[in-house]
């Protein structure tokens, strides 16, 4: 092959080459786009869950620092939003907490000695 | 007193002195060099860590094969596979003569008919399959364009190495496109294309494809920072949609469908990477899709490792192509890179700063090295900025793309 053969032939196989390679992923773009408008709805799954989420709050007995205090609200929401989400098997885009409170201990100290001992007591 | 003629020494020095006696100076020192590249090889996978997972059998492989031992002890034949021209293979019309193998091989030219056949390649993508996450790229269909933009070092990798096989260095077409595929930066459809268009490459151009990906951490980020100003690497992209499940099993469907109306020849490859998606986003075929992306594919990377570095016996891989080839990946791996900034920089400023250039670089299909290089790169000017999912848009993109180039190439020369 001379060299303005393998030049020619090279330029050729290029364009031909990265046209079919543009063409097939453009497809596979306008595809995703479509899928985009189809199946997409930004805000219905957000108001879907809300009731779930009530139902579900009063359960989780968060073991909260009494120091939790406004300033790591945010902290404590994105670890109670993962929680719920692991326990309920779904991803935190489809909750939303809207309220959160301590449930408080009513265990008197004595039984709460016994379970510790009881506890201990396996190991 | 026989076995004295027996040992591995003996042929070692028999060998010697007839490559001595023909004149023929590399091969003299053939054996032990090619055991010395071999031991270099292991090095980088065992102590570097250059993908020990494919490294460490490529090179233990090449070790097995360039031991002295007679032609009948051997484990692998590469003149079965290769028409050298000694008739040794006994090629039935310039195919492989199948009876001969199975009857005279040894272990690793049993082993290497899974290459030679194109087995190992698609089963290693069904497994690539089920690890890849396709939703930051669903969720973002843009990145496909990034991904086709990279394969710019593909084409422009052929390009050179047709000029300078016509200016000497002996590579025709074929050979050309198998080099070019080192772009793609894909192992297993490197080795695809050249199992099939150019055979007697295969080692050289494994090992290039393979030690390139390992050094994407070393090559990309200056080519980075030369094309991005520091106002564009900093940018902090939109946070990506939610991706639903019906999306997620319809994609691996609908990609299968389109590349088999364009492209049939890369089907066997992106067919398989998507069976493997689809039996993991479906969620019925738990068992299976964990089998493909452990055992399965765990098993084909040894076969195809092994096999593939036993290929490199000295007179096939000590030659001035293999160092051409080695100049030829790098090249391929930068224009890459190039091409997917380039693309990176114009969405940038189509977008009016939207998207930070830096995720065009991972379209180059290492899958997650290049994205994480982009994420490294990103955080070094915005230490809050997370690109790593908006790169991994690009980078599954670019697995489908260099699939898609091997499958033109395939069309075109096969």
């Amino acid at each position: 092959m001379s060299l303005a053969d393998a030049i020619i032939t090279g330029l050729q196989t290029t364009v031909v080459g990265l046209c079919t390679v543009f063409a097939v992923l453009i497809i596979l773009m306008l595809v995703l786009k479509v899928f985009d408008v189809i199946f997409y709805k930004p805000l219905k799954p957000a108001q879907k869950e809300e009731v779930k989420t009530e139902k579900v709050v009063p359960v989780v007995k968060a073991p909260v620092a009494q120091s939790a205090e406004s300033e790591d609200d945010e902290e404590l929401i994105a670890v109670l939003t993962a929680a719920i989400a692991a326990s309920l098997n779904t991803t935190t885009y489809n909750l939303k907490i809207k309220s959160y409170r301590r449930i408080s201990n009513n265990t008197p100290a004595w039984n709460k000695a016994g379970i510790k001992e009881t506890i201990e007591s396996r190991y | 007193m026989s076995f004295l003629g027996e040992t591995g020494i003996a042929k070692m020095i028999n060998q010697m002195s007839a490559s001595l006696a023909d004149g023929n100076f590399l091969q003299v020192i053939g054996t032990p060099l090619m055991i010395a590249i071999a031991c270099v090889l292991l090095y980088l996978a065992i102590v570097k860590k250059f993908e020990p997972l494919l490294l460490l059998p490529i090179a233990f492989g090449m070790l097995l094969t360039n031991l002295p031992m007679e032609f009948s002890q051997k484990l692998m034949h590469p003149q079965f596979f290769v028409d050298d021209g000694s008739g040794v293979g006994e090629f039935i019309d310039g195919g492989i003569n199948i009876q001969k193998i199975v009857s005279e091989g040894g272990l690793l030219d049993l082993l290497y008919l899974g290459v030679k056949l194109g087995i190992y390649p698609p089963l290693i993508f069904l497994g690539i399959g089920v690890m890849t996450d396709f939703a930051p790229l669903i969720s973002n269909p843009k990145s496909l364009l990034l991904g086709a933009a990279a394969q710019l070092g593909v084409f422009a990798a052929f390009l050179i190495a047709l000029v300078l096989g016509a200016l000497g260095l002996g590579f025709d077409v074929k050979d050309a496109a198998s080099i070019g595929i080192i772009g793609g930066a894909d192992g297993p459809t490197a080795i695809y294309v050249t199992k099939t268009l150019a055979p007697r490459l295969l080692p050289a151009i494994a090992i290039a494809a393979y030690s390139y990906m390992a050094l994407i951490p070393v090559i990309q980020p200056p080519i980075m920072r030369l094309m991005t100003t520091k106002k564009s690497r900093s940018v902090v992209m939109e946070q990506l949609r939610p991706v639903s499940k019906t999306e997620r099993i319809l994609f691996p469907i609908i990609v299968t469908i389109v590349v088999a109306l364009i492209v049939p020849d890369a089907v066997s490859l992106v067919g398989m990477l998507m069976l493997g998606n689809l039996a993991k986003e479906s969620g019925v075929v738990d068992r299976i899709s964990k089998t493909m992306q452990n055992e399965l594919m765990n098993i084909v990377t040894i076969f195809l490792g092994t096999t593939v570095g036993a290929t490199a016996t000295a007179d096939t891989f000590l030659n001035s192509q293999t160092l051409g080839i080695i100049a030829l990946g790098l090249i391929a791996f930068c224009f890459s890179t190039f091409g997917g900034l380039l693309l990176g920089n114009i969405m940038y400023k189509v977008t009016g700063g939207k998207v930070n250039p830096l995720i065009g670089s991972a379209g180059v299909s290492a899958v997650p090295m290049a994205a994480r290089v982009s994420q490294v790169e990103g955080q070094k000017e915005n230490p809050s900025n997370f690109l790593l999912m908006h790169a991994m848009g690009p980078n599954v993109a670019g697995v489908i793309g260099s699939a898609v180039a091997a499958g033109v190439f395939l069309a075109m020369f096969k």
